[in-house]
């Protein structure tokens, strides 16, 4: 790095410059069954320089990737490059960060093994849950990660952060004499924890032989749908983009500060924009511009009150002191509670497809591949079946439970009630 | 711009570092990848001229006689004993695993050497010029109506080098690909955005396309705007070619991926020789099968591209491998052993995979339908090989009343339900023929690859919400 911030500061007509570097060594295992069939391991950096102009009263910037097979001299065209490139861009002036420096790691265990140890180990607690009768893990892929990022620009910048992360995709099946059916199992976290992860893979196994007995309904109804943690963080993830300031700066933000998105009698919400959360892979302590990151609430009671984002957009749209991009979302929890559910029919969506959020078109459904029917007393899986509904109608009478959990970039609610989607 | 110089003077480093791993491994490939691609963009408030996602550098795959290792890096030069020692020392495994390791056939490496071209036309354009070009699809985007809040033109060309060397196989391709966007964002009570996407061989056929299709773009704003959600059911549906090619793709495409076949995720693997389709129905992937942003020479393995039939006359006849899954299967592999990108393992991967043309003319597909739905342009989908059920979404839908489109429009329109029950409810195939290079395809939820689809018009049956 240090050669090519010598060629930047000896390039004439750049007003400033950023490189956000990255190192990630990584060591993969891929099982077929329970045989191994890959060993994989990377050792990869990558280099991405901006380089910024200042010309006629605007601001142009283009960036290029810096590559091993990159000589001294091909940098320096490069810059060169970027700079022509710049002077096409004619932005609205904003500043670069300002000089901060910090060498951070994300807190974690998972650097305290060699990465085929705990490659094994992580194998051993994923098949350890394999004892269903009718069951397998038909395939296994675990990715061990240890990404160290760095920030630098021409007003002084200079960050560096080390995080570590785990991957694993399983896909738990069952058969009998019947059919044989799967569910798709992607599970990240930053602490090795040998029970959970088993837990983790148990439960998945518990509900795909479930879905080998579920059965698609006759016809369609009504119901009331409860969404697990995946969905909930993109239920609320859609809503979050209205408050970006890039979203809000071009104009594409469905809301704006003050609209109230829950007009009914459901739980409100109440949503922060984080940058890190305890045990979530997506924490970090700034972003790609070296910003520090301020934690802000964007919805509160149903109304959105806060928007987040870039320091460029941010200074676009007057905010005094840009948030930063902040990856992670807190939501606060509701009063939806285990005995009210206990007494009400609902049905509890397990494993689909992937949710829909159309804001656009105020559309919320899809394709459910396992569901709990709740009813009377009884639990019935369901299969082939989809749902859909208005967002706009879903948000007003939206419950929120009252335990919390942190998934993946989410931490909030356990689960989040729909009422009265349609599902055919 | 011709094959990267870089790979061109790395052809003796790997030739050496195959020669050294040789001490470690019964067969050792090295791929080296030189991808560069720009950005070109305007919208009314911003404008972009910046390197868009490339990558340059090296994989090595190894077989030991008994499975795989794979080995990703930034650099092969210096020391090539020393590096060699390395990279088998970096995949070492721990315990008890070494006796799990699966165990394949051995790995062909059937002699070849070659050198892939296909020119372009991208060294004629300046980024002056290009990015004039964004700023006018957005200006004339604009110009078009008061009500567009914003219009965005964008223009993404990319190039693909690669380098694949064993001890008796040399190969080297050059291509290219370009996607031009128009797309707006436009309020008329309603929120909408609308698009256009383009993509071809050439700068001067994908940009000449876009710029000749904004007044469908404002048009297709205007009628969204008034589109209402579809009352769940099941309907006649006739598709344009990019929903006929979201149902190749994602209803079946992923299916056949052969590296489903030897984890048991796919029902398509007790499937062959059966009909999964209505007779009428025919069905290909391949790089060599059409010629779109899929259309390499060879694939990530060293394996040269093909044309793969998949369905023929409605009977699942062949399916799609990598080399991995073809050395566990022992078949031969297909050409579809792709990755993301050199950091990321190769699995069998779609190409430019579609329906063929039948003889139907589309007016009187529309004719047949007493009330259904026109689909057209794929939103996304997800696949589901081992139980074969689709969830497939359209942008919108033309309501068909008593045999003609009428102005209702429906959106979003999300198709659900059976793969087989949806193949084989393919009643009518038109006479026309499209195949869409713009989109990306996924694994699950990673491991991203362009990839292209279409075909005919296809009317079916199916389930929408």
């Amino acid at each position: 790095m240090t050669e090519i911030i010598k060629i930047l500061e000896n390039t004439e007509g750049l007003s400033g410059y950023k490189i956000n570097g990255t190192k990630t060594v990584s060591y993969e295992l891929f099982f077929v069954h329970r045989s191994l069939e890959t060993v994989r391991s990377t050792d990869t950096s990558s280099k991405l320089v901006t380089v910024y102009v200042n010309h006629d009263g605007k601001v142009g910037d283009s960036s290029f990737s810096v590559y091993n097979s990159m000589g001294a001299k091909e940098i320096e065209e490069s810059v060169k490059k970027a700079v022509a490139r710049a002077k096409l861009v004619s932005n609205e002036p904003y500043d670069l960060v300002p000089g901060e420096k910090l060498e951070a790691s994300v807190p974690t265990n998972l650097d305290s093994y060699a990465p085929e140890e705990l490659g094994r180990m992580i194998a051993d607690a994923v098949y350890a849950a394999d004892t269903v009768p009718g069951g397998s893990i038909n395939a296994l892929e675990i990715f061990i990660t240890r990404s160290t990022s760095r920030v630098v620009n021409s007003r002084g910048i200079d960050k560096t952060q080390t995080v570590h992360h785990v991957m694993i995709e399983a896909i738990p099946t069952f058969t009998d004499e019947k059919q044989s059916v799967e569910i798709y199992e992607d599970y990240r976290f930053a602490e090795f924890d040998a029970e959970k992860i088993t837990a983790e893979i148990a439960e998945k196994m518990r509900e795909v032989a479930d879905r080998a007995k579920a059965v698609k309904p006759g016809e369609g109804f009504t119901a009331d749908v409860l969404l697990r943690p995946l969905e909930s963080m993109e239920l609320v993830w859609s809503l979050a983009d209205d408050c970006d300031y890039a979203t809000i700066y071009q104009r594409a933000n469905l809301h704006k500060e003050g609209d109230n998105l829950q007009e009914g009698d459901g739980d409100k919400l109440n949503v922060t924009m984080k940058g890190i959360i305890d045990g979530s892979v997506s924490s970090s302590y700034f972003d790609g511009d070296g910003s520090s990151l301020t934690d802000t609430a964007i919805i509160k009671d149903g109304v959105l009150c806060g928007t987040f984002g870039s320091s460029r957009f941010g200074q676009y749209l007057g905010v005094e002191k840009p948030s930063g991009v902040l990856g992670c979302i807190k939501v606060e929890p509701g009063t939806l509670t285990d005995e009210q559910l206990v007494s009400a029919p609902y049905l509890e969506c397990v494993s689909m497809s992937g949710i829909q959020i159309e804001p656009y078109s105020d559309y919320i459904g899809g394709e459910i591949r396992l569901a709990y029917l709740h009813k009377d007393g009884k639990t019935v899986p369901l299969t082939g079946i989809s749902m859909s509904g208005k967002l706009s109608e879903v948000l007003a009478t939206l419950r929120l439970h009252e335990k919390t959990c942190v998934y993946n970039a989410y931490e909030g609610p356990v689960s989040l009630l729909l009422k009265n989607m349609e599902i055919l | 711009m011709p094959f990267s110089e870089y790979l061109d003077s790395m052809r003796e480093d790997c030739r050496g570092l195959v020669a050294e791993l040789g001490q470690y491994f019964d067969y050792v490939s090295i791929l080296g990848t030189d991808v560069r691609a720009t950005v070109y963009r305007a919208d009314r408030k911003l404008s972009m001229v910046r390197e868009g996602a490339g990558e340059c550098g090296f994989v090595i795959k190894m077989h030991s006689g008994r499975s795989f290792y794979e080995y990703s890096c930034d650099s092969i030069e210096g020391d090539k004993k020393a590096l060699a020692a390395k990279i088998a020392g970096s995949v070492k495994i721990a315990g008890e695993l070494t006796e799990r390791q699966i165990k394949t056939r051995e790995v062909a490496d059937t002699p070849m050497k070659k050198d892939f071209s296909r020119e372009n036309d991208f060294a004629d354009y300046t980024d002056s010029f290009l990015l004039g070009v964004c700023k006018k699809i957005s200006d004339d985007l604009a110009a078009k109506d008061e009500k567009v809040l914003n219009a965005i033109g964008m223009i993404q060309p990319f190039t693909v080098s690669k380098l694949f060397v064993t001890k008796n196989r040399e190969l080297a391709q050059y291509y290219g690909w370009v996607n031009s966007y128009a797309i707006v964002i436009y309020n008329d009570g309603k929120m909408v955005q609308a698009r256009r996407i383009d993509g071809a061989g050439s700068i001067s056929e994908a940009v000449g396309k876009t710029l000749d299709s904004l007044d469908k773009v404002i048009d297709l704003a205007r009628h969204l705007t008034k589109a209402t959600p579809i009352k769940p059911g099941v309907y006649d549906v006739i598709t344009d070619s990019s929903i006929t090619g979201l149902i190749a793709h994602e209803a079946f495409g992923h299916g056949v991926e052969m590296d489903q076949f030897v984890k048991d995720r796919a029902m398509a693997k007790h499937c062959v020789g059966q009909y999964v389709a209505s007779p009428i129905t025919n069905m290909h992937d391949g790089a060599a099968a059409a010629y779109s942003v899929a259309s390499y020479f060879f694939d990530d393995d060293g394996v040269l591209a093909h044309d793969t039939q998949i369905i023929k006359d409605g009977i699942l006849v062949a399916g799609l491998s990598d080399l991995a899954s073809a050395t566990q299967l022992g078949t031969d592999p297909t050409g579809n052993g792709r990755r993301d990108n050199y950091r990321r393992k190769a699995y069998s991967r779609m190409t430019n995979t579609f329906f063929s043309p039948g003889t139907d003319k589309l007016e009187d597909m529309i004719k047949s339908i007493k009330h259904g739905y026109m689909l057209f342009e794929t939103n996304n989908g997800m696949e589901d090989p081992k139980n074969w059920q689709i969830q497939c979404t359209a942008e919108y839908g033309i309501e068909i009343v008593d045999g003609k489109l009428t102005e209702n429009y429906v959106s979003p329109v999300v198709m659900s339900g059976s793969v087989p029950e949806l193949l084989k409810s393919i009643s009518m195939i038109s006479d026309t023929f499209e195949v869409h290079g713009s989109g990306y395809c996924g694994k699950g939820y990673k491991e991203w690859v362009r990839v292209s689809d279409g075909g005919p018009n296809l009317k079916v049956r199916v389930k929408l919400g």
